[in-house]
């Protein structure tokens, strides 16, 4: 023990940042929430809540990730009370869209608001609906990782009669 | 209470008159020899000669013992003993050329082993190997000074050598270099701790003998020395632990006649998903929660097959290794790799010995031949080993990035076929040894290895390669004095590494002057690099009576590692996208070690401070940025290199209250800063926190009817450690007990040895900083009794 005291005499005064961001998705207003619904062929507003105590990140430094989770391999992280799940199935033509974003450079804190687009389709027609993650993962300009995932739905808009 | 009980016991077992061998060890001019080990290797019975060259062993039946005595430097005396009374005996050694192989190992041989090393070194030997025996090996070795190790569940560990690991610590068994795939976290050892006898560990660089991967620290595993002409006999151990339901049994044979003789081992063990203090475990905010409090998935088992045979002259011995260990062990299920995953908990509940996915299948082949021949002063040794390692990670196929939500059939591997690496290894030694008996010595050697890497499955991590290396040293040690010696050594290294492109089997979008389309992207580019370098070191000893000292400097070096080189891939386990870079240098470590050690009848005191600096020490860094040319939307993680400081050190000491009475502490801490890079003032990964325990240990040669009766308790005291690295958190403090004890008895004419432990015995919730788990919350094993009892048997043979 008597060897600990020794060496931490010399140990360097530390000015390093030891915080990771955070990632706020229940202010008012945010969305996605857990368990809400995306719409295929609409985009949609991201709205969520980043800081950090010195810096975020700028160039790319946040991630979003949408999968679809009909096999329940759930990452919700957000919320222990889980969303109603549809019945498991194969995927025939799972929706996925993995984009990443930057944000301006020298930020504290930022209420992002970013317009997403979701396609209703590809060649091989209308995307799956049911159940879907949707992951966020936002860095600070030293390289700390914050995490979220939500369990959502995504839906195609029943068409109005 | 402890003896009453003890003595209760022993009213069931039939009374044996026992005798006393007594004796002295004496030089061919009849000096007194201090330090030489006299064994009865047939009972595990071993004692040291004192500073007048006596000895003694007590509590012996009647019957026939082959006897070994060896010291240090001296040709070992072979005898067989008619024990029918007390028997007084009288043993001339003469000078020897100096040679470890044949040297048992004990108590005594250390403290002489380590008078002759600069560096710092550790050596454990069978008993001591049982009495602490965990889940795996490194995890035995976990309780040396400088010595922690990073844990994947309860059965799976690697060594951590003063905070370094993976290709920073070289694991040798048998004089050959182990190879595996060192570089994965969630890889254990693929090593059989039922097959190992003694352990050696070099903490700090020793590039020197055993080449590029020993720049942290060496594991050097021997097995038993062969057995006394016209034996046989073996024992059969079993083994069972209660936290996760383990059982393990365990045999051995060995016979000589002549010059010949063989040894055969078999172990098999298997064991369910372990017992955690904690209803559920946090994977980032996300709660999973646990059934029975274990942790799902975890169970195992694993069978091996050892094999050894030889000859063994006068001049002349040549032995074989055969070995093959295979492992089956789960991953925790709600987190594959670092990934929170929902999983079907009716599947994994039913049964806590299932093996379900996710899963590693590895299995290791060995063969090994070494041989030595001597003539007069001088010895050669020859060694020569082949290995396949061949590992499988499975898991339910899930598409991440752009893999298909469908899996194709159309493709070479299963869909559930997550990573697959077959290694194979050929590599081998020739040195030549002169020693004068009196001043100098000399040891020249000249190495080479072939490996050859393949992979397979839907996961991209390293690629494949092909690596060759080439290493030549010199080393010698002249004594200056009677007490003093200096030793110096210098090492030339030459290896080229030809790692394979990789391209995807899935196509991903790829976004080119506004059109997007569909490519199968190239991971990793054809890389050739050569590399070479040379490694020095400088030491001295000094041993005054009661004090010895110890300084070594020293170059070392690393070659960098096909991961390092070319990684280019999402690692599922992690969150992260890894980035080689095929531009990297090897490391360069220059370290100082020092060492005082005191030893008196009743004390023993030693301190060993280390002082290291690398200049380009290789590490996997996380940036601020989103990985999007390869559309995974992962934090990338790149190698990069930096300079480091490192410092730190061991300290015990031990101290005999009693006759019977020992107390202990044993220490050891650790600081390093990166000094230059992205992570400037941060530490490195996976830093063990100042860490203490407390011993106490009462031993007697005989208690009631038990011979070598011993209870040890542990109090294992942690520091927080809040020197972190993304994505690392702090870590508490915390103190775990550890108690056990165990001896000898005999039944009938039956030997029978146990061991009994109470790990964790509070069944404290902690966390390990070096646990693999650590990241996802993954508190330590809850309280374990583990029991073990074996029955040696032995006789001869005409």
């Amino acid at each position: 023990m008597s060897l600990g005291a020794l060496f931490s005499g010399c140990r360097r005064i530390e000015n390093i940042d030891k915080q990771k961001p955070v990632i706020a998705l229940s202010i008012p207003g945010a969305f996605p929430r857990n368990c809400d619904t995306l719409y295929f062929g609409e985009p949609f507003d991201f709205i969520a809540l980043f800081t950090d105590n010195v810096e975020l990140g700028s160039l790319r430094a946040y991630s979003i990730d949408i999968h679809h989770n009909f096999d329940h391999h759930s990452h919700s992280t957000e919320q222990l009370s889980a969303c109603s799940f549809d019945a498991a199935k194969q995927a025939k033509n799972a929706f996925l869209m993995i984009q990443d974003f930057s944000l301006a450079s020298g930020l504290k804190e930022i209420r992002v608001q970013e317009s997403v687009f979701i396609p209703s389709g590809n060649a091989l027609g209308l995307f799956d609906e049911g159940d879907y993650h949707f992951f966020v993962s936002l860095t600070d300009k030293e390289g700390w990782s914050a995490k979220k995932g939500l369990s959502i739905k995504m839906m195609h808009r029943p068409k109005k009669p | 209470m402890l003896f009453v009980s003890v003595s209760m016991f022993c009213a069931f077992l039939p009374a044996q008159a026992l005798y006393r061998l007594s004796g002295r060890v004496l030089n061919s001019d009849a000096q007194a020899l201090a330090g030489a080990v006299i064994a009865l290797p047939s009972e595990g019975r071993y004692a040291g000669s004192d500073a007048q060259g006596l000895f003694s062993i007590d509590g012996l039946a009647k019957g026939v013992y082959p006897l070994q005595i060896s010291l240090f430097g001296y040709a070992p005396l072979l005898d067989t003993l008619r024990i029918e009374g007390d028997l007084s005996y009288e043993a001339r050694l003469s000078v020897l050329a100096l040679s470890l192989q044949e040297v048992v190992v004990t108590d005594h041989y250390d403290e002489l082993r380590k008078k002759k090393e600069s560096l710092s070194i550790e050596t454990l030997n069978a008993d001591y190997l049982r009495q602490h025996r965990s889940g795996s090996l490194m995890k035995t070795l976990d309780r040396l000074p400088g010595v922690s190790s990073i844990d994947i569940g309860a059965g799976l560990s690697k060594p951590v050598i003063r905070g370094l690991a993976f290709n920073r610590v070289a694991v040798v068994e048998n004089n050959i270099k182990h190879e595996a795939q060192e570089w994965g976290a969630d890889h254990g050892l693929e090593i059989d701790q039922y097959a190992v006898d003694r352990v050696e560990v070099i903490k700090g660089p020793a590039s020197l003998m055993y080449g590029s991967d020993a720049i942290g620290g060496v594991v050097d595993m021997k097995s038993e020395s062969p057995p006394q002409d016209k034996t046989l006999g073996g024992s059969l151990e079993l083994s069972a632990k209660s936290n996760n339901d383990f059982i393990g049994a365990f045999a051995a044979l060995y016979a000589r006649k002549n010059s010949f003789f063989a040894n055969l081992r078999a172990s098999l063990l298997n064991y369910g998903d372990y017992k955690v203090p904690t209803d559920s475990v946090d994977i980032y905010s996300y709660r999973a929660p646990l059934h029975e409090r274990r942790l799902r998935n975890t169970a195992g088992k694993e069978h091996n097959l050892h094999l050894s045979f030889g000859v063994m002259g006068e001049l002349f011995q040549s032995r074989f290794y055969v070995s093959s260990t295979n492992a089956r062990a789960g991953f925790f299920a709600n987190a594959h790799g670092l990934e929170p995953r929902n999983v079907d908990t009716r599947l994994h509940d039913a049964s806590n010995r299932d093996i379900q996915d996710p899963r590693q299948n590895v299995s290791h082949l060995k063969l090994i031949n070494t041989s030595h021949y001597r003539l007069g002063s001088m010895k050669f040794e020859s060694n020569l080993g082949f290995q396949r390692n061949f590992r499988q990670e499975w898991s339910p196929y899930v598409s991440h990035g752009y893999m298909p939500a469908l899996f194709p059939d159309s493709l070479s591997f299963p869909a559930d076929l997550e990573r697959q690496f077959d290694k194979t290894v050929v590599s081998g030694s020739l040195k030549f040894f002169y020693d004068d008996a009196e001043k100098l010595s000399i040891r020249l050697g000249l190495s080479g290895d072939y490996q050859k890497n393949r992979i397979d499955g839907r996961g991209f991590i390293i690629p494949a390669y092909r690596q060759v290396g080439f290493g030549t040293y010199g080393f010698a040690k002249y004594s200056l004095s009677e007490n003093s010696l200096i030793q110096v050594g210098l090492r030339y290294d030459f290896s080229r590494i030809a790692t394979r492109a990789y391209q995807d089997w899935f196509p991903s979008p790829v976004n080119t002057d506004g059109l997007t389309e569909l490519r199968y992207l190239q991971r990793a580019q054809a890389i050739d690099r050569s590399f070479s370098n040379l490694s020095w070191s400088l030491g001295y000893n000094l041993n005054r009576e009661r004090w010895s000292f110890k300084g070594n400097a020293g170059k070392s070096f690393r070659v960098p590692i096909a991961k390092e080189l070319a990684a280019n891939g999402v690692n599922y386990h992690h969150f992260s996208y890894e980035v080689g870079d095929a531009a990297l240098s090897p490391e360069i470590s220059y370290q100082l070690d020092g060492g005082v050690d005191y030893a008196s009848k009743n004390l023993a005191i030693g301190l060993s401070p280390f002082l290291n600096y690398f200049s380009n020490y290789i590490y996997l860094n996380p940036t601020a940025e989103h990985d999007r040319q390869y559309g995974n939307g992962n934090q990338v993680y790149r190698y990069e290199q930096s300079r480091v400081l490192r410092y730190g050190g061991e300290m015990h000491a031990h101290y005999q209250l009693f006759k019977h009475l020992q107390l202990g502490i044993i220490a050891e801490y650790v600081y390093s800063e990166q000094l230059s890079g992205a992570k400037k003032g941060f530490t490195l990964p996976f830093s063990p926190p100042l860490s203490a325990i407390f011993n106490v240990k009462y031993r007697r040669a005989e208690l009631a009817c038990f011979e070598q009766f011993y209870f040890t308790l542990d109090l294992r005291m942690t520091a927080a450690q809040t020197l972190v690295v993304p994505p690392e958190e702090p870590t508490a403090a915390y103190q775990v007990v550890d108690v056990g004890l165990g001896g000898n008895l005999n039944w009938m004419k039956q030997k029978i040895s146990f061991m009994l432990q109470l790990q964790n015995l509070f069944d404290k919730k902690y966390f390990n900083h070096t646990s693999y788990y650590r990241l996802i919350n993954v508190p330590e094993p809850g309280r374990n009794l583990v029991l073990s009892i074996s029955l040696p048997f032995a006789g001869k043979m005409k």
